[in-house]
């Protein structure tokens, strides 16, 4: 089927041909700052795709965390190669998804929040318990491709490329109609006839393997990881941040957020090395009293009803009708 | 037998600094119907407050918690003028993540602040040590629990006898009808938070007193005081108080009795959050029900 071009291909053509050769134009540093804003993206728009259902997850750091320990497992213990312990990240952290979810996601709101929280809590116990774990002193793995930089890039690249085109895709399908549905009204939805638990565990899943492999290339980047660090609670707060900040239900929002509090992180880590996470406390609360919507928000209500706007709608999806959140 | 008496004795000990952080957590949830996230930190404030009235000016923890609920009392009211009241109509998710923001500004406002080491009260009687008969008692812990006991039954004596508690217990149950018949609606939202501010404030206090000052403490109050608010059922205060002693001495029992049991019964406690959760949340009741 052919279509007209528009101005959303254009911009995802550019923004490709940013994303592939960018990375030979930048000093080491630099793209290692890169490769840390890729992470976060893929962190804060996988975990805006759950909450278009109407569910906070406190959980993405234990799937992280889940991730991490799970590929540096197979590689220690399996002798796995670099990708299979990818894939066993990604089995492993939507398996506990699936698992969590069929118990939880009938839950609303704040016991789901709260019952997910726990969960990642738990997992740091048994990380610091457990006997095959390491305990407190952790993992550590030799560095991927050699510590080849530049193949890392591309590797994260591409696990961000895919969950965009994941959460592009959902919107655009049933499925993004179906989560605004269970979003505005669960019961209005159930008598449309969505199943809504089997989409919300649907959404889950799919947004819980994503910081799984973010957690496998994290452990693999580093090269050690320890469970304070796998399953920190700051995690889950820095992901959740950046998605709001940069405006929730949406693609370019979330990426957006990711782009400007990472660089303001790594700035800021360098002045207050301890409690820098007290931003993001400060920043959550202030972006849901003062611009709800966050800064696509912002930017959609300046651009009016302008060709700005219909490239943005393309972006970020589509507007969302009604005051229904 | 006997090791096992002192594992329940503890237990039970333990539950006083629960029952009363619970409390005001039920409060909050009950009235404003608004999950505050941020409710273990101002029990967090108030254990630094009450370390640091110790440590600069030599008062009594006993002196210090009317001076930590006032205190917490007036920023609880302070932060629900300028934060909570905002959301009110707002969906449960903004709410949820504004409550989470001020939880994550202030632990962290406190990291750096005073640092990450924890502080303590460490009073004359802190390290005395009653015996009762083959079972042994930490005095702190004795004071504290007995405090808990007190307060609570003033704050029901509070909620069942005065025209304030009568009027959060009306708006706990209906907002509108409330309203309707003359109460101002906002100014029991605003006292009801403060209340459950200082509740946690003093819990704060004691917490100093038993353990210590730390500025991560907040959240695992926060979790804990959840947990027992939801395994109550949501509109049983009375429950408030058996689901704390529950916790405190199953806690207390896995600490003793299973090997490694310290660094385990943190683990055994989270399970217990989502099994109740799971298992209890189905029917939420109504506030207050008797």
């Amino acid at each position: 089927m052919v279509r007209p071009v528009r101005p959303g291909h254009v911009f995802g053509v550019l923004a490709a041909g940013f994303l592939a050769l960018v990375p030979l134009a930048v000093d080491p540093y630099l793209l290692h700052i890169i490769i840390l804003i890729l992470m976060s993206a893929v962190m804060a728009l996988s975990w805006d795709l759950l909450v278009r259902t109407g569910q906070l997850s406190l959980a993405h750091a234990g799937f992280f965390g889940l991730g991490a320990y799970a590929s540096a497992l197979a590689c220690n213990l399996l002798g796995a190669s670099w990708w299979v312990s990818f894939l066993a990240a990604g089995l492993v952290g939507g398996a506990a998804a699936l698992g969590l979810g069929i118990i939880t996601l009938r839950l609303h709101g704040m016991y789901f929040a709260i019952a997910t929280l726990a969960f990642a809590e738990v997992l740091r116990t048994v990380a610091l318990q457990a006997k095959f774990t390491g305990g407190a002193v952790g993992v550590t793995l030799p560095a991927i491709f050699g510590g080849n930089r530049l193949a890392a890039y591309y590797l994260v690249a591409a696990i961000f490329v895919l969950c965009l085109v994941v959460s592009l895709g959902l919107q655009k399908s049933r499925w993004g109609l179906a989560f605004q549905a269970i979003r505005a009204r669960q019961a209005v939805a159930e008598v449309l006839g969505i199943d809504t638990v089997k989409t919300k565990l649907a959404a889950f899943v799919i947004s819980s393997v994503f910081p799984s492999l973010v957690g496998a290339f994290y452990i693999h980047y580093v090269t050690y990881i320890i469970p304070y660090e796998a399953f920190s609670l700051n995690t889950s707060v820095s992901a959740l941040v950046m998605s709001v900040f940069g405006g929730i239900y949406s693609t370019a929002g979330p990426v957006i957020g990711a782009v400007v509090l990472k660089i303001l992180e790594e700035y800021l880590k360098s002045a207050i090395v301890y409690g820098y996470t007290v931003i993001y406390g400060l920043i959550l609360a202030l972006v849901i009293l003062f611009m709800p919507n966050g800064l696509l928000g912002v930017i959609r209500r300046a651009a009016g009803s302008g060709r700005a706007d219909q490239i943005l709608r393309w972006v970020g999806g589509r507007k969302r009708a009604g005051a229904s959140d | 037998m006997e090791v096992f008496f002192q594992a329940l004795v503890n237990g039970i000990l333990r539950s006083g600094l629960y029952v009363l952080t619970s409390v005001g957590l039920a409060l909050s949830v009950g009235v404003l119907k608004i999950v505050n996230f941020a409710h273990g930190e101002f029990l967090m404030l108030g254990a630094y407050l009450g370390v640091f009235l110790f440590v600069f000016f030599g008062v009594d923890p006993l002196l210090s918690l009317p001076l930590a609920a006032a205190a917490l009392f007036a920023l609880g009211a302070v932060v629900y003028r300028c934060t909570i009241r905002h959301v009110l109509g707002a969906p449960e998710i903004n709410q949820m993540l504004l409550t989470f923001g001020i939880s994550v500004f202030i632990q962290n406002m406190a990291l750096i602040l005073w640092t990450g080491d924890p502080r303590a009260i460490n009073c004359a009687y802190r390290s005395l040590t009653l015996h009762l008969g083959g079972v042994n008692a930490g005095m702190g812990r004795f004071i504290t629990f007995a405090i808990a006991f007190l307060l609570i039954v003033a704050l029901y004596m509070v909620l069942t006898r005065t025209r304030a508690g009568k009027a959060m217990q009306a708006v706990s149950q209906s907002r509108d009808g409330a309203g309707l018949v003359g109460i101002r609606v906002q100014k029991v939202y605003l006292y009801t938070f403060g209340l459950s501010a200082a509740l946690a404030g003093m819990a704060g206090v004691m917490l100093s007193m038993v353990l210590y000052a730390q500025p991560a403490v907040g959240l695992e109050f926060t979790l804990k005081a959840f947990c027992i608010v939801v395994m109550a059922g949501l509109g049983n205060v009375g429950g408030v108080i058996w689901a704390s002693l529950l916790l405190g001495v199953a806690e207390s029992v896995v600490g003793t009795f299973v090997p490694q049991g310290s660094g385990w019964s943190e683990g055994v406690f989270f399970i217990l959050i989502l099994a109740v959760l799971v298992f209890r949340s189905r029917g939420v009741g109504q506030w207050f029900a008797q």
